[in-house]
């Protein structure tokens, strides 16, 4: 058993096999495991007993930890020291580094190695106890579950049918075993002669037992999703949750950067979204804002939901603007994503939005104006929003005073940071009269073309900082990178900043339709102008071939020369406007959505037919989770009948086989027959016995040819049973066929019904016995 | 219930040779039934003892036909058939015979008793003593018969037929349990119906219809029948039921006294000659419990409970055989 167990864990390995690069970090999980497997067997084989065990097989493990991961501070090369565990606790660090800042599949760092190896060998011990000392194997599936779901929460791709397949094939070979095992200890099988119907009978009944239970399962599994989440949208449930919490919940996600890095490594052309607009040169569509620095990375400042911030109606004024936004001065914007893409939380907006049609309740953040949800979001809606333009011009940037309505942590920087980074800044923006030409500044500088633009830099060497790395060792990195260091070197140069995360404006796919792909994933940072608010810059290359191919620099932040270099090449879409390529779309965007008042009516009638759809989209997850209901109550409900069907089958085709186990097949269905009308099926009987008392059934009792049928069947069952060379008795599934209509003919309308919906005879505790007669009370 | 139909298979020569047994038995069963009516069980058990070679008891009250059953049954098979009397004077002599010493050949000569003959009735047995009733049974263990220290074996085939009346009538002697047990079965005749009693008036008014019965088959024949019945195949199912259902009455706290291994060996045997009967070449539960009580109560003592429970053997050994399951599929 030890062994088997081992084996199991073993085939449970591949499941990682999609998240670490390489082939050289299972080696130590192998190494714990066949460790902790080895003991298990060992101490087994010469003790009985299993309580020292868990003890033994530890002390084994700290015995092999040693030269395994800490060679170096090993005394005696094998006996672990005080520095074997500050060792084993850089380690941890790294390897939850690797974890926490590498997108799957990351490097198998000795880190990551070693606490994928000592995870491993807790589950082994956990699987052993299980399986060996608990005598549970089947709780092992629990382990390879938890671990199957570190794949699937992790990487998009989920988990490849291999591996999955593999760890399969372990867990049934486990309990395999175990049976096997168990068969074993009861001795030597008896041959118990040619009892053929009853295994046949067995085998029927298991097999549609199995097959009902993954009938079942696979229902569940499919239907219960589309269920969950239209019982949350409950207004019952949205109401206890404001009591409970106040109001006000904490919203997490995952980390924008990793989702940004995922996006971006795998290159594909996926969809992840559509949009419509009148806009010829879009907005960037930002997701996310990271604005707190710790040192190394960009993170988010928590964001709150409560019943004061919800996104319905006017959002929230976006900070720092000190023009309300004109009438006609706003952009619509309809977006649908991708009901491949992964359900996102925050909505993708082009900023500052001023309003969102979206189904679902929705939040927004007053300072970033980021708009998301705090339940699970379906995967595929659309929604509208509408946008103010974002374009000021170069003078009221460059005439901007110091930030007045804002917070100072804007401007926040870690004291530790490295002295040449400030350094830098100084000396770049030595010649800028205002902070505007001082980020014009920065911005050149990234562009200019000291830096190469690589979706997979090189690996930051242990223990350096990564944004001095990229500033001043090898300056390859993507728009992360670049969006990051330009913030801080902002906020060093007095900028507010802060490090936006989302989409560009994507490839038009048609008239006023843009296309955003997965590789359209950007990071770029927002700097604060009093009078102007939040305004884009785009430090990221743009070249297609050695850059975001997407990217676009808007009017204020190209500067004076560079004007016409900034031509986003769009070869292969020449009959749509390029998002920032036409000079004259450049000048101002304010006319052009003026310019055809009929074709924003248009849009607008298009929008509520929109919304409509959206309003029919939000329905959507109610029919099918109202259908998916019905189905899994028919299919429950038809699954009594579908079993008994096919058992019946079974025995019929036993019966027209012939044979000795013809008769048998036939009076078995006769019994269930019985049992599923109501009729008591006594062991004490013979089937003469039975034969004769189902022939009086019914008010007048049996028919003469029901009768006869009976008769037949109960004496080919009698011969069938007790005569010393049975053969096959002619006619017998003709006979059956007769006497079972005769039997339901008999029975009430409600037995009738009964017995088709829910066959008693399925159930165990209807099963016929001996009745229970008490000898002392007699008629 | 019918239990005449017969299976349509058919098993070569042991079919053929119950067939032979069935045949035989109903024209037996056909010529009594000229005599007593109504009767079909008794008939049944009766010849089913017979072909199982062992002894009936009948047990019932006076005068409902008992010795005529006897009679009748001696009469339709053309064998020897002898009557005792039992009184309480009855010595065993009587029933064994006595050597008499001839003078003049100056030797002993035997003169054989009732008991030797093919089918002895032995009528009212419990007015005998018990020293005479223990001479019979165990003739009829042994069937052969010890007198002055020779041994002559008895005719087959020897079937004794003895009828008692109830035990609480008056001037009787109770048969010991022992002695019950060497009877194959016990029936009651009981009360005709009131249509048979109408039919007797007819039939029995003039003369006695005994008179007119005509043997319809001999002890040769019947030796024959015998000697067929042992090869009706019994199932190892079914002797296991058999073995379960005679431990049930040991284990069952109901009764004072259980049966006997004597009385499994009966019940197989009775339940081949029953499925035999029927035409049938192996047997099946049903012989078995047709048989249960006939062959088993007798040897039973209900315990206090029961009878103040006022369950008669009978009723306990029908709800044991209810109680038990029967040998399902092979």
């Amino acid at each position: 058993m030890p062994l088997a167990t081992l084996v199991t864990m073993l085939a449970s390995l591949p499941l990682l096999s999609g998240l670490v690069r390489g082939d050289q970090w299972w080696l130590p999980a192998v190494v714990l495991m066949t460790v902790v497997a080895l003991v298990s067997a060992a101490y087994r084989s010469l003790v009985n007993g299993s309580l020292a065990v868990p003890f033994l097989q530890l002390f084994a493990v700290v015995l092999v930890y040693a030269p395994l991961f800490a060679p170096q501070t090993a005394a005696l090369g094998f006996l672990p020291t005080l520095e074997t565990l500050d060792h084993t606790a850089a380690l941890f660090e790294q390897g939850m580094h690797t974890i926490d800042s590498d997108t799957p599949p990351v490097s198998p760092t000795p880190g990551l190695n070693a606490i994928i190896a000592l995870t491993f060998m807790v589950f082994a011990m956990t699987a052993d106890f299980l399986a060996v000392t608990a005598r549970c194997p089947g709780m092992v599936g629990g382990l390879l579950l938890a671990l199957l779901v570190v794949p699937l929460f992790v990487d998009d791709a989920g988990v490849s049918w291999g591996p999955a397949a593999i760890s399969a094939l372990g867990f049934l070979a486990l309990l395999a075993v175990d049976m096997w095992a168990r068969g074993r200890e009861w001795g030597a099988p008896v041959a118990s002669g040619p009892r053929l119907d009853a295994r046949y009978d067995g085998v029927a009944g298991r097999v549609g037992l199995a097959a009902a239970v993954a009938v079942l399962a696979i229902t569940l599994a499919l239907l219960l999703p589309q269920v969950v989440p239209s019982l949350r949208t409950d207004a019952l449930y949205s109401l206890a949750a404001d009591s409970r919490f106040g109001g006000n919940d904490s919203v997490t996600t995952t980390h924008p950067m990793v989702s940004l890095r995922r996006d971006l490594g795998a290159t594909s052309e996926r969809t992840v979204l559509t949009y419509r607009t009148d806009d010829e040169d879009p907005e960037y569509l930002r997701t996310f804002v990271l604005d707190e620095f710790d040192g190394e990375n960009w993170t988010m400042t928590p964001v709150h939901a409560g019943r004061d911030n919800g996104a319905d109606g006017d959002l929230p004024p976006p900070p720092g603007r000190d023009d309300e936004p004109a009438e006609d001065d706003l952009v619509t914007t309809r977006i649908s994503l991708d009901s491949d893409t992964a359900p996102m939380d925050f909505l993708p907006l082009p900023y500052p939005a001023r309003s969102v049609e979206i189904s679902g309740d929705w939040y927004v953040d007053e300072s970033t104006l980021m708009v998301f949800t705090t339940e699970p979001p379906p995967s595929g809606y659309n929604f509208v929003v509408t946008s103010a333009a974002n374009r000021p011009a170069s003078q009221d940037l460059a005439s901007a005073g110091p930030p007045r309505s804002l917070d100072d942590d804007r401007l926040d920087l870690p004291g530790d940071l490295d002295a040449r980074v400030g350094e830098l800044t100084a000396s770049l923006i030595e010649d800028a009269d205002s902070e505007y030409e001082a980020a014009l500044a920065l911005q050149e500088f990234f562009i200019g073309g000291a830096f190469t633009y690589d979706l997979s830099p090189p690996q930051v060497p242990e223990g350096s900082d990564p944004l001095t790395h990229f500033l001043f060792e090898d300056r390859i990195g993507y728009c992360e990178q670049y969006a990051g260091a330009m913030a801080v070197m902002a906020r060093q140069a007095g900028i507010p900043a802060r490090v936006a995360v989302g989409y560009t404006a994507g490839r038009p796919s048609g008239e006023d339709r843009w296309t955003v792909a997965a590789r359209d994933a950007h990071a770029w940072p927002e700097l604060y102008f009093e009078g102007s608010g939040w305004v884009r810059f785009e430090p990221t290359p743009s070249d297609p071939a050695g850059g975001q191919g997407t990217a676009s620099r808007p009017d204020y932040s190209a500067g004076e020369d560079d004007r016409q270099d900034d031509v986003v090449p769009e070869s292969e879409s020449a009959e749509a406007p390029e998002p920032s390529a036409s000079p004259d779309a450049d000048s101002s965007p304010a006319p052009d959505t003026g310019a055809s008042p009929d074709q924003g009516s248009d849009e607008a009638a298009g929008a509520t037919e929109d919304t409509g759809a959206g309003a029919g989209a939000r329905e959507s997850p109610t029919w099918p989770a109202g259908v998916g209901i019905g189905l899994v109550l028919l299919l429950s409900a038809a699954l009594p009948a579908l079993i008994r069907a096919l058992l019946r089958g079974v025995r019929r085709s036993a019966v027209a086989a012939g044979g000795p186990t013809a008769a048998h097949a036939a009076w078995r269905e006769l019994r269930d027959t019985c049992l599923d009308l109501g009729t008591t099926w006594d062991l004490g009987e013979t089937p003469r016995t039975a034969a004769g008392r189902l022939s009086s059934m019914g008010a007048t009792g049996l028919s003469e040819e029901a009768r006869n049928a009976l008769w037949r069947l109960a004496l080919a069952e009698e011969a069938a049973r007790y005569a010393p060379e049975p053969r096959t008795v002619p006619g017998l599934a003709g006979d059956l066929d007769t006497a079972r209509a005769a039997l339901i003919g008999a029975a009430t309308a409600g037995w009738r019904w009964r017995a088709l919906l829910l066959p008693p005879s399925l159930a165990p505790w209807r099963r016929p016995r001996v009745a229970a007669k008490p000898l002392l009370t007699l008629p | 219930m019918s239990l005449g139909t017969q299976h349509d298979g058919h098993g070569g020569g042991v079919q053929e040779d119950v067939g032979t047994v069935a045949a035989v038995a109903d024209r037996v069963r056909d010529a009594i039934e000229t005599v007593i009516e109504g009767k079909p069980d008794v008939l049944r058990i009766a010849l089913t003892v017979l072909l199982a070679e062992g002894h009936l008891l009948i047990e019932d009250v006076p005068g409902v036909g008992k010795t005529m059953l006897a009679k009748a049954l001696g009469r339709a098979v053309d064998c020897s058939v002898q009557r005792v009397q039992f009184t309480p004077d009855l010595l065993p002599s009587d029933i064994t015979g006595v050597s008499v010493y001839h003078q003049d050949r100056n030797e002993f000569e035997f003169n054989p008793g009732p008991v030797f003959a093919n089918i002895v009735l032995g009528d009212e047995i419990n007015r005998a003593s018990p020293k005479t009733q223990s001479a019979l049974l165990e003739c009829m263990a042994e069937r052969q018969v010890s007198v002055d220290g020779e041994t002559r074996a008895l005719e087959r085939p020897f079937m004794v037929v003895a009828t008692q009346n109830p035990s609480d009538m008056e001037g009787t002697y109770a048969l010991p349990e022992a002695q019950r047990d060497r009877f194959m079965a016990r029936v009651s005749v009981g009360y005709p119906s009131p249509q048979a009693e109408l039919d007797m008036i007819d039939s029995h008014g003039s003369r006695s219809p005994l008179e007119s019965l005509a043997p319809v088959t001999n002890a040769g024949e019947i030796r024959d029948l015998v000697e067929r019945v042992q090869h009706v195949h019994v199932a190892p199912g079914l002797r296991r039921y058999i073995v379960d259902l005679v431990n049930a009455t040991r284990t069952a706290p109901e009764l004072k006294l259980g049966a006997s291994p004597r009385a499994t060996l009966h019940l197989v045997r009775a339940a081949r000659a029953h499925a035999a009967l029927e035409g049938r070449h192996y047997v099946v539960p049903d012989d078995v419990q047709a048989l249960a009580v006939p062959v088993l109560a007798h040897r039973l003592l209900p315990g206090p409970e029961a009878q103040m429970e006022r369950l008669s053997a009978e009723q306990i050994v029908a709800q044991l055989v209810a109680r038990l399951p029967v040998p399902g599929p092979r």
